[in-house]
C-alpha cells in the first residue's frame, strides 16, 4: 500500500497515495471515459449487437441524426422543456422560499409537502401521474368543477398536449428542489442589509427584486446548469408517461437512445452517435453557462462551505 | 424576508401558500384514492401477496447498500490522497476526475451494454452498481476534498509522528473528522441508487432482480392493467421511502442540497 518515504521531513510526514487514490480513480474515470471513447469508436459502424455483422459506416450515423426530423423534434422539446421547468422551478422555488422565510404558520407542513415529490422515484410516481391525465383523470375532473368541462380532453394520449404533460409532471417533482435551494440561499442574506433596505423606504417587492434576487443569483446559474443536463439526459419521465409518442410528440434525446439500445430494431451505431452528440452539447453549453453565468465557480462554493460545517448547518 | 404588518396580509400569505399546496397533493390524493378502488384495502391485501413482491425492495437494498459502501469508501480514500498525501501532479488526475462531473447516464448505456453483453454480466447487480457508484465518485470527491482541505494538517502530521501507519491515520482521524459530510454523500447515493430507472431498466432483465422502480410495470404485467392494484403497488413503494425523509428530514435535504453545486 504505502510507498516508502524518500528522506526529508516534508515527505516523511506525507507519504505517497497513489494508491489511495486508484480505487475511486479506476472505477469513476475508467468506467466513464472508456464507455465515451466506446461509444465514439461505436458511432462510425452499423452495428445490431451480438453476433451479427459489424460494418463501417464513417460518418452516416451523424448525418443520419443531423437528418432526421424526429432528432430536431427532440432537440425542439429539449428547450422547450428546459425554459419551462426552470421557469416554474425558478418562480415557485423563490415565492415558497421568501414566503416560508415570512413567518408562516406551518412551514414544515408546506416544506414536506413541496419536498416529498423531489425525494419519491418519478417511476414509482408516474402511475398516478397518468391517473391525473388520462381522459377519466383528475385534471379533467378539476375542469368539470370549474365549469370548464368544456377543455376536458386526453392530455396524455394526444399527440398536441403529451410533451405538457411530461413538462408538468416534471416540474412537479422540481419546484421543491428548488425551494430547497432558495431557502439556504437566502438565510445567508444578512438582516442588516434588508433592515437598510427597509428603513429606506423600500416595499417587499422592491426587496426581492434589489435585495434578494442577486444576492441568490448563484443558486439561480447552478439551477440553470443543472435543468439544462437533466433536460437533455431526460429519460424517466417521458418513457414512463408517453413513451416518447404519441407519433414522437414527446421524444427527447433520452429516450431516443434507450429505444435504439433496447428496442426490436436495435441500432447501437446510431445510438452512440446520439450519445456522442448529447456529450458535446453537454459539455460545451455547461461550459459556457459557467464561464459566462457565475461570478465564482460552484468549486469555490463547496470550499467554503465545506469546512466551516460541523453538521450544524440548517438548510 | 418579508415584513408583514397587517393581520390582513399575513392571512392573505398564508390562504395563498395553502392553495398552492393543492397542485402537489393532487397526483398523490389520486394516487391513493384510485388505489382503493373496487375492492378497498383488498388491493393492497392482494399486492402484498404476490410472489416476490418482497424481493423487488431487497434488490432496491442491496444495490443501494453496495453502491453507498463502494462510494463511501472510494470517495474517502480519493479524498485523502488528493488532501493529505504526496501525489505526483494529483491535479491532473484531479481534473481528469473532474472532467466527468456532469456527464449524463443515457451517453453510457450503448457502451455498457454492449460490454455487459460480451462479458456476461446483463442480469448482474454489479452492471447496475459499478455504473451507479462510478457516476456518483467525481462529484462526492469533489465535496469531500474541499471539507477534507479544511482539516489541518497538523491532526494528521501529529498522527504520523506518534507513530501512526497511514492505514491508521486514515481510520482514526480522517473518517471520523469527515463524518459531516459522509452522511450527506450516502444519503445523496442512497436517493440516486434507489430512485434509479434506467440501469435496472437496461441492465436487470429478470423479474426476480428488479427494483422497486420496476414495480409498476412489473404489476401492470401481472395484472393486465389493474389499475387499482397497480396504484396499491406504488403507493407501498412510495412509503418507505417518505417515512426515510420525514424522519429523516435534515440529513436528506442537505445530501439534495450537495448535488446541485455541481
Amino acid at each position: 500500500m504505502e510507498t516508502r518515504p524518500r528522506g526529508g521531513r516534508k515527505s516523511r510526514l506525507r507519504p505517497g497515495g497513489l494508491a489511495w487514490l486508484a480505487p475511486g480513480f479506476v472505477l469513476s474515470v475508467g468506467l466513464i471515459y472508456y464507455c465515451i471513447f466506446y461509444s465514439g469508436f461505436l458511432s462510425f459502424f452499423s452495428w445490431r449487437g451480438g453476433t451479427s455483422k459489424m460494418t463501417f459506416v464513417g460518418w452516416d450515423n451523424y448525418a443520419k441524426a443531423f437528418d432526421s426530423p424526429v432528432f430536431w423534434s427532440a432537440i425542439w422539446h429539449t428547450i422547450v422543456f428546459f425554459v419551462v421547468v426552470f421557469a416554474v422551478q425558478v418562480v415557485g422555488g423563490v415565492a415558497f422560499a421568501t414566503a416560508m422565510h415570512s413567518g408562516l404558520k406551518f412551514a414544515t407542513l408546506y416544506k414536506v409537502i413541496v419536498f416529498v415529490p423531489v425525494v419519491i422515484a418519478p417511476a414509482i410516481m408516474a402511475p398516478a401521474h397518468i391517473q391525473v391525465w388520462s381522459s377519466d383523470g383528475t385534471a379533467n375532473a378539476i375542469l368539470d368543477l370549474l365549469g370548464l368541462g368544456g377543455l376536458a380532453q386526453g392530455w396524455i394520449g394526444q399527440s398536441s398536449t403529451s410533451l405538457m404533460v411530461v413538462t408538468l409532471v416534471q416540474c412537479w417533482g422540481a419546484v421543491g428542489f428548488g425551494f430547497l435551494l432558495y431557502f439556504a440561499a437566502m438565510s445567508q442574506i444578512e438582516q442588516e442589509m434588508l433592515e437598510a433596505a427597509r428603513l429606506d423606504g423600500a416595499g417587499n417587492l422592491r426587496i426581492l427584486w434589489s435585495i434578494i434576487l442577486p444576492n441568490v443569483k448563484a443558486t439561480t446559474v447552478s439551477l440553470a446548469i443543472l435543468n439544462f443536463i437533466t433536460a437533455l439526459k431526460l429519460f424517466d419521465n417521458p418513457w414512463l408517461l408517453t413513451q416518447g409518442g404519441p407519433a414522437h410528440s414527446s421524444e427527447f434525446l433520452g429516450t431516443m437512445i434507450y429505444s435504439e439500445v433496447s428496442g426490436q430494431s436495435r441500432s447501437l451505431g446510431y445510438a452512440s452517435a446520439l450519445s456522442m452528440i448529447l456529450l458535446v452539447i453537454a459539455v460545451v453549453v455547461s461550459v459556457l453557462m459557467n464561464t459566462t453565468g457565475r461570478d465564482r465557480p460552484a468549486r469555490m462554493k463547496a470550499r467554503r462551505l465545506a469546512p466551516a460545517e460541523t453538521g450544524a448547518q440548517d438548510v | 424576508m418579508f415584513e408583514i404588518r397587517s393581520r390582513a396580509q399575513r392571512l392573505v400569505l398564508q390562504l395563498a401558500v395553502t392553495l398552492a399546496m393543492i397542485p402537489f397533493l393532487i397526483p398523490i390524493v389520486t394516487m391513493v384514492q384510485r388505489s382503493l378502488q373496487g375492492r378497498g384495502w383488498g388491493n393492497y391485501l392482494a399486492v402484498l401477496q404476490v410472489p416476490g413482491f418482497g424481493r423487488f425492495f431487497l434488490n432496491s437494498f442491496i444495490i443501494a447498500a453496495c453502491s453507498i459502501a463502494l462510494v463511501y469508501l472510494f470517495t474517502m480514500m480519493a479524498s485523502f490522497g488528493f488532501s493529505k498525501l504526496r501525489i505526483r501532479s494529483k491535479e491532473v488526475y484531479f481534473w481528469l476526475m473532474m472532467a466527468a462531473l456532469t456527464l449524463p447516464e443515457v451517453v453510457l448505456i450503448a457502451p455498457l451494454y454492449v460490454t455487459a453483453v460480451r462479458l456476461g454480466m446483463l442480469g448482474s447487480f454489479w452492471s447496475v452498481i459499478l455504473p451507479i457508484a462510478a457516476l456518483q465518485i467525481p462529484f462526492t470527491t469533489l465535496i469531500t476534498r474541499a471539507f477534507v482541505d479544511g482539516i489541518p494538517d497538523a491532526l494528521f502530521e501529529a498522527a504520523r509522528i506518534d507513530g501512526a501507519s497511514t492505514w491508521k491515520t486514515f481510520w482514526y482521524v480522517l473518517i471520523p473528522l469527515a463524518r459531516p459530510i459522509a452522511v450527506a454523500i450516502c444519503i445523496l447515493v442512497l436517493i440516486n441508487a434507489w430512485n434509479s430507472y434506467l440501469l435496472p431498466k437496461m441492465f436487470l432483465i429478470n423479474d426476480n432482480m428488479g427494483t422497486v422502480t420496476l414495480l409498476p410495470e412489473f404489476f401492470k404485467r401481472q395484472y393486465n392493467d389493474d389499475t387499482p392494484k397497480v396504484l396499491a403497488a406504488a403507493v407501498l413503494t412510495a412509503i418507505p421511502e417518505v417515512v426515510a425523509y420525514i424522519s429523516l428530514q435534515k440529513q436528506f435535504e442537505r445530501g439534495m442540497a450537495f448535488g446541485a453545486l455541481k
